[in-house]
């Protein structure tokens, strides 16, 4: 990857890492959207689709609720989906599995180090306001100014740094860990699947599982394999 | 009331409108553990109040401040909050009354977001985008769910502030409009209903080579492997209950299939 690609690459997740919370709250932090726009950067958007598609299955579990902590998928998807599509090259083969396996992996463990560096932001700007205190209880809207900005630049700070943490340690364990893969690619392609499509169903279970919704769930997934197999 | 609302200040008068509801998009920038959405909700406030900076600007500091204190609730529904505290400052109401109301709006907004975007919009419009991601619409998919997804976010935020500003002290009244109350209804099931639909659909389009016309190794072999894999991994999972999420469950797995597929003889 060129100095130029991780850059652009680092802006995009950072992007994405302060839509999380910070602004706009778009959805371009969801896997679908950023593994897309990552792949798309490296010129194989096809790839970045199916990252983000594997992706958003683990993520379904992710409701950005309040004070709660919850993993921040966004960064680590944009560096995935463009360290999958530069792997995977012109033509994608059933060699992509075991890269796919390992790159699933390392932004699964970057989403949840971005559980803690949100953590660490909060913090961070709880102790800016207090440095700002006299100044808000006079009614100054400088200071709401600054601690606004403040807040983004800290977010994006951490973005970025989560982003690169994906990119290039990460992209090292990816390039490493896959090309010393000994296993068929085919037992890769089925663990993915299975953790992936696994981690959807119980994320839809714990969401719509219980109640009203239980009956609305179970009518999805027979219209969905109805339409599997008709489409088949 | 002290000294009723300023003269022109109406709803279209209001000259700050456009720019509360671009500063809404930013109101958990500076989100802490203390404030909450306090800091951003005074932010995007702010613009409003600045009809009461005349007369030495003592009241418009005085909101200002008032306003920038703890806050919490939905992100997208704080636009009612924003408004009807506007008006209500605007209106001259007694700093007491103003801070009941926000205190009293906390919770219902929380409740009302979190239900209709969280736990409803949102997993409905990432089930719809990975149908159509699944049906072959590939990057138009994932186009669909975010153009889906913002028409209800910017028109929420819209909605809400000028229904907040209408409403002033009255805006529970607002909460109890039948659309969102019928939209409360509907987005469960819809949701439940899109997921449920694109888990076996997503599934099947990347075991058929994800669009990309790529033949994998086994075509439906792996398929039949990922969902009984996948059940059991749900199941175990659910076992061990909500301490466990599907992201550490996951970790835990790869990291296990990674280490033996190296260690593969």
């Amino acid at each position: 990857m060129t100095g130029g690609e991780i850059l652009g690459v680092t802006a995009v997740g950072v992007l994405a890492g302060v839509d999380l919370v910070s602004v706009p709250q778009a959805m371009t932090a969801r896997p679908l959207v950023a593994a897309l726009v990552g792949g798309w950067l490296m010129g194989h958007p096809a790839v970045g689709l199916l990252v983000g598609v594997l992706l958003e299955l683990f993520a379904l579990e992710t409701l950005p609720v309040g004070a709660a902590r919850y993993p921040d998928w966004g960064p680590p998807a944009v560096a995935t989906g463009a360290l999958v599509a530069e792997r995977a090259g012109t033509t994608v083969t059933a060699g992509i599995w075991p890269v796919l396996l390992v790159a699933v992996l390392v932004a699964a463990l970057a989403a949840s180090i971005g559980t803690w560096s949100m953590h660490l932001v909060r913090h961070a700007n709880g102790a800016a306001i207090r440095r700002y205190t006299d100044q808000l209880e006079r009614g100054d809207p400088k200071a709401l100014i600054a601690l606004q900005a403040g807040g983004f630049v800290r977010d994006s700070g951490r973005s970025a740094a989560l982003t690169l943490l994906t990119l290039l340690p990460g992209g090292v364990l990816v390039q490493v860990l896959s090309e010393s893969w000994r296993a068929p690619a085919v037992v890769a392609e089925g663990i993915v699947l299975s953790v992936a499509l696994g981690a959807g169903a119980l994320s839809a279970w714990r969401l719509f599982g219980r109640g009203a919704t239980a009956r609305w769930l179970l009518a999805g997934l027979v219209a969905g394999c109805a339409g599997v197999l008709l489409w088949a | 009331m002290r000294g009723g609302p300023p003269v022109g200040v109406t709803f279209r008068g209001v000259p700050g409108f456009v720019v509360a509801a671009a500063r809404l998009f930013a109101v958990q920038s500076a989100w802490s553990y203390e404030r909450m959405l306090g800091i951003g909700f005074g932010h995007a406030i702010e613009p409003l109040l600045r009809p009461l900076r005349g007369h030495g600007g003592a009241r418009y500091a005085e909101a200002l401040a008032r306003q920038s204190r703890f806050f919490n609730a939905h992100p997208f529904v704080t636009s009612i909050a924003v408004g009807a505290a506007a008006r209500a400052e605007l209106d001259g109401e007694a700093p007491e009354r103003i801070e009941r109301l926000r205190a009293a709006l906390c919770g219902p907004l929380g409740v009302l977001g979190d239900r209709l975007i969280w736990a409803g919009w949102l997993p409905a419009c990432v089930g719809f985008g990975l149908i159509l991601v699944a049906a072959g619409a590939g990057a138009w998919g994932v186009a669909a769910f975010f153009a889906l997804f913002n028409v209800v976010h910017v028109g929420l935020l819209v909605w809400g502030l000028r229904a907040g500003w209408r409403a002033g002290m009255r805006v529970a009244g607002a909460l109890a409009n039948p659309f969102l109350q019928r939209g409360l209804e509907v987005v469960g099931p819809l949701a439940a209903l899109a997921v449920g639909a694109a888990l076996p659909a997503v599934i099947v389009w990347v075991v058929r080579g994800a669009g990309m016309g790529v033949a994998w190794s086994v075509a439906w072999t792996p398929l039949v492997a990922a969902v009984a894999g996948a059940g059991v991994f749900a199941a175990a999972a659910h076992r061990i209950g909500t301490r466990l999420t599907a992201l550490s469950a996951a970790i835990l797995v790869l990291g296990v299939v990674v280490v033996g597929g190296e260690l593969w003889p």
